[in-house]
């Protein structure tokens, strides 16, 4: 029998969850101290997820209006947490949902980075994974003394690189060197341990790594590409994708592309689980998700400058020069490509107003309203429709959505045998790649 | 009263002794130092420290079989990760892990350390090492390390720029006002825009300010420049000082130090490193040492991995020759400077260790002599080391830390839940 399971993850950060909605608690900064998040991998363990994704920018912006007025009145990109050191946390709390932190090629030596996986895989028991990003922001690179970032595909060319070496890195210590031997009062044989001598174009780096190898056969890698080189870099290194496209067409015709370009990189293209960005808004009747959906996107100031800031931020084009009543203007970004002709593209007649375009914009990759069961059946289908392979969920955070989702739509979606409702292994890469 | 800490590695405890459990496999999952910060939080010490490298060692003998046959530098994990675990299941303990000046970027440390400071409401602290092996620069894509003393100067700014950003976010920024929907009020954050020699950051950091101000720092240097680092910087410093003239001397010359750096020399703890032996009577702790034997490998080993020079080639039954090292400079200089009571190098490194003074014991015998030493020296507490194994740890709390605050030699509450409130309470 052909198992139609798919998988589901979490899209979120080390920052805020919602702090000014009607169910967001009276302690908007308790989240620091991890709390919060930790409770929130204990409710996605129960739902049967796959793993937490905290992604991650290393930057105040102040794209909109020069200033970090709006980044930080909306917390957008910023107090946003080094998401490492909530893993061993949630891990501490859970037995079997895997953590993705994001950590930039660009600007992290990869060294530390190597260690700090490698750290986590054995603090984790297996259950970690790395988000590959390569920045894109100014902002981010002039904290690290750097004038400015490369451009974006030269961005991907040192991130190339940057993969070999921490690949070489958590191979550099073989499992065979760990002997243990009493007798002998012998930890580990050198023999199996050595130097990866890399001296490449843009790294150097002679290793070897001075941690045991990882439990995982390899710790899982994430990326989030859609831009044409984005895509090539994820069918080359990605065993799970971040995806965001406009409904089940275009959906399946960017799995379909990566599974092709796998293909002809020499892998198999089930090794690669493309996940979609949701956002679910379920309610108890069908009128009330719905009417949460409609004052979720009403058009105020309050939200288009948010998503205007948010935009600003990703694409560093300063939106707020534009009169929220006329029309989308045409720009461009060294930043992330496909976001920006997402947005662009959302409006191809040019003829609605920037507040309601900003405000609808979003990136959902279908639209889930309803009751959980409702939901359910929606993404059962447009899983039958691409293929596969999951869904991200990303909404607002608060406890009451988090068990909307944990405690409302997996038991949905477990009714309709659509997801796991056990896991079957212990590691990550194992669960992730066990349909 | 005086303050104790305990001085560790996130590495292979003593992994193949009688009482080593199943650590050799399981180390790595952290909850050996878990079991031992809730013991050491139980017995009121004010933090933990754990030491860092980023290296396989070949310095002995020109290979690494030595350092992986002991596990003497590697393997070894991150301890910046082990921080948040440990703080999931304390409350009060100060955790302080190592980080290098001349390795990380200074932003991305800076925002880790801003994160552990909020995970752990305060408790956090960072070990300050200039980092003293030529095979870590490499992993990093350096040739070598810079010059002992150059590598004092670049750590200078590189502090300067972790405590510049660390203070980018005013404390009350975090507004959270639901009339006006603002969660930060911009006008509280501030870019640092620093330009130094050797780092530039424009800052700030995305992490909001620190709970307990700014973490506390640590540092461990010996060397005449690292002293003068330790005065300007350090709120606590770890020192490896053998003998009771040694500490007395030590002690003294740093705060002077710290008076001409113009701060208050009781603004610096100073712990001396201390591995004593225990046992239920003083005669069962004698026989202890006494079968004690360090094996001569390792112990050249570890010397050899923190200043790159290969012992495995002096003659053991002659005496050590001069040395020096771009390493652990002080270090060397400490050893070689024990090492003259000793005929030969074997004797030398079987009785070397890094602890201060040679203590045997009963719990109540060690805890007088411990509490004669501080009156003798004038402060400010012991750093215990060696911990290797759970058998020894209670050893440690359960008596020697008991009978030291049971005699008023140590606090029996702390005052406070951040680690520079109760490192500072005395």
């Amino acid at each position: 029998m052909p198992d139609n399971r798919f998988h589901l993850a979490w899209f979120m950060n080390f920052s805020s969850f919602e702090w000014n909605g009607p169910f967001s608690g009276n302690d908007g900064a308790v989240w620091t101290d991890g709390s919060l998040h930790v409770e929130m991998a204990q409710a996605l363990e129960r739902g049967g997820f796959d793993y937490m994704m905290l992604e991650d920018s290393s930057m105040v912006s102040d794209a909109y209006e020069g200033t970090s007025r709006v980044d930080l009145k909306y917390g957008l990109y910023a107090p946003k947490h080094d998401p490492f050191p909530l893993i061993p946390l949630m891990a501490d709390a859970t037995r079997r949902l895997g953590f993705v932190a994001t950590s930039s090629t660009s600007l992290v030596p990869p060294y530390l980075l190597a260690r700090r996986v490698s750290t986590l895989d054995h603090l984790t028991h297996g259950r970690v994974g790395w988000n590959i990003v390569t920045s894109s922001e100014d902002r981010a690179a002039q904290n690290y003394g750097m004038a400015k970032l490369w451009e974006h595909d030269h961005r991907y060319e040192r991130a190339d690189e940057y993969v070999e070496v921490v690949e070489g890195l958590w191979g550099s210590f073989r499992p065979e060197a760990v002997v243990r031997n009493r007798d002998s009062h012998t930890y580990a044989d050198a023999r199996y341990v050595t130097p990866i001598d890399h001296d490449g174009k843009f790294f150097k780096s002679r290793g070897p790594l001075n941690t045991l190898p990882p439990l995982q056969s390899k710790p899982v890698l994430c990326q989030a590409g859609g831009s044409p080189r984005g895509r090539q870099f994820a069918a080359q290194h990605a065993d799970t994708l971040l995806a965001s496209a406009f409904g089940t067409a275009k959906m399946k015709a960017y799995r379909d592309d990566i599974r092709t370009r796998m293909a002809a990189a020499g892998r198999d293209p089930d090794s690669c689980k493309v996940m979609f960005i949701v956002i679910p808004i379920l309610g108890e009747t069908m009128r009330e998700a719905q009417e949460k959906a409609e004052l979720a996107s009403l058009a105020t100031d309050d939200l288009a400058e948010s998503a205007l800031g948010h935009l600003s931020a990703l694409t560093e084009n300063d939106f707020s020069i534009y009169n929220l009543d006329e029309p989308v203007p045409t720009v461009t970004t060294n930043g992330h490509t496909s976001t920006l002709a997402d947005f662009l593209s959302l409006d191809e007649g040019n003829t609605t107003p920037l507040r309601e375009h900003a405000a609808s914009w979003t990136i959902d990759s279908l639209p889930l309203v309803g009751t959980p069961d409702h939901v359910a059946g929606l993404m059962q289908e447009a899983m039958e429709e691409v293929g596969g392979d999951g869904f991200l969920i990303s909404g607002k955070m608060n406890r009451r959505y988090i068990h909307e989702i944990a405690d409302g739509l997996c038991p949905a979606l477990r009714r309709r045998g659509v997801i796991r409702d056990h896991y079957e292994h212990e590691y990550l890469r194992d669960n992730l790649m066990a349909f | 009263m005086f303050h104790m800490g305990v001085f560790t590695s996130f590495k292979p405890p003593e992994w193949a002794g009688t009482w080593s459990g199943d650590t050799d496999v399981t180390w790595s999952n952290g909850y050996f130092w878990v079991d031992m910060v809730k013991a050491l939080e139980r017995a009121k010490f004010d933090y933990v420290i754990f030491e860092d490298s980023s290296m396989v060692s070949d310095a002995y003998g020109g290979t690494m079989d030595n350092d992986l046959k002991y596990a003497l530098y590697a393997p070894k994990h991150d301890p910046m990760m082990l921080v948040p675990l440990l703080a999931r299941h304390t409350s009060s303990i100060g955790l302080i892990a190592t980080g290098s000046t001349t390795l990380l970027p200074p932003w991305h440390l800076a925002r880790t350390l801003a994160t552990l400071a909020h995970i752990s409401h305060g408790r956090s602290g960072w070990n300050i090492v200039t980092t003293s092996e030529d095979r870590a620069a490499q992993n990093y894509g350096l040739p070598k390390l810079p010059e002992h003393d150059d590598r004092y100067t670049m750590a200078e700014e590189f502090v300067q720029v972790v405590t510049e950003l660390l203070g980018a976010w005013e404390p009350d920024a975090l507004v959270m006002d639901r009339e006006t929907n603002v969660y930060v009020d911009h006008t509280k954050v501030h870019p640092i825009n620093f330009e130094g020699t050797y780092h530039r950051s424009r800052g700030p950091l995305n992490t909001l300010a620190p709970p307990a101000g700014r973490p506390v720092y640590c540092q461990a240097g010996s060397s005449p420049r690292g002293r003068d680092f330790a005065a300007r910087y350090a709120d606590t410093i770890l020192v490896s000082a053998h003998g009771l003239d040694e500490m007395k001397t030590y002690r003294a010359d740093l705060r002077r130090r710290l008076e001409e750096a113009g701060r208050d020399p009781d603004s610096c703890k100073i712990m001396f490193v201390l591995a004593p032996t225990l046992g239920a009577t003083g005669q069962e702790a004698r026989e202890k040492k006494a079968r004690a034997h360090r094996q001569v490998e390792a112990a050249l080993g570890s010397l050899a991995a923190i200043t790159e020079i290969d012992f495995s080639v002096f003659d053991l039954d002659a005496p050590l020759p001069p040395a020096t090292t771009n390493g652990h400079a002080g270090y060397l200089k400490e050893f070689a400077r024990v090492g003259e009571q000793h005929a030969t190098l074997r004797e030398h490194i079987q009785n070397w260790s890094i602890s201060c003074l040679d203590l045997v014991g009963s719990p109540a015998e060690v805890a007088g002599q411990m509490a004669e030493a501080m009156d003798y020296v004038g402060g400010d507490g012991f750093l215990l080391a060696g911990i290797g194994s759970r058998r020894y740890l209670t050893e440690i709390t359960e008596g020697l830390a008991a009978e030291l605050s049971t005699g008023g030699a140590t606090r029996t509450e702390y005052v406070s839940t951040t680690l520079r409130e109760n490192l500072m309470s005395f």
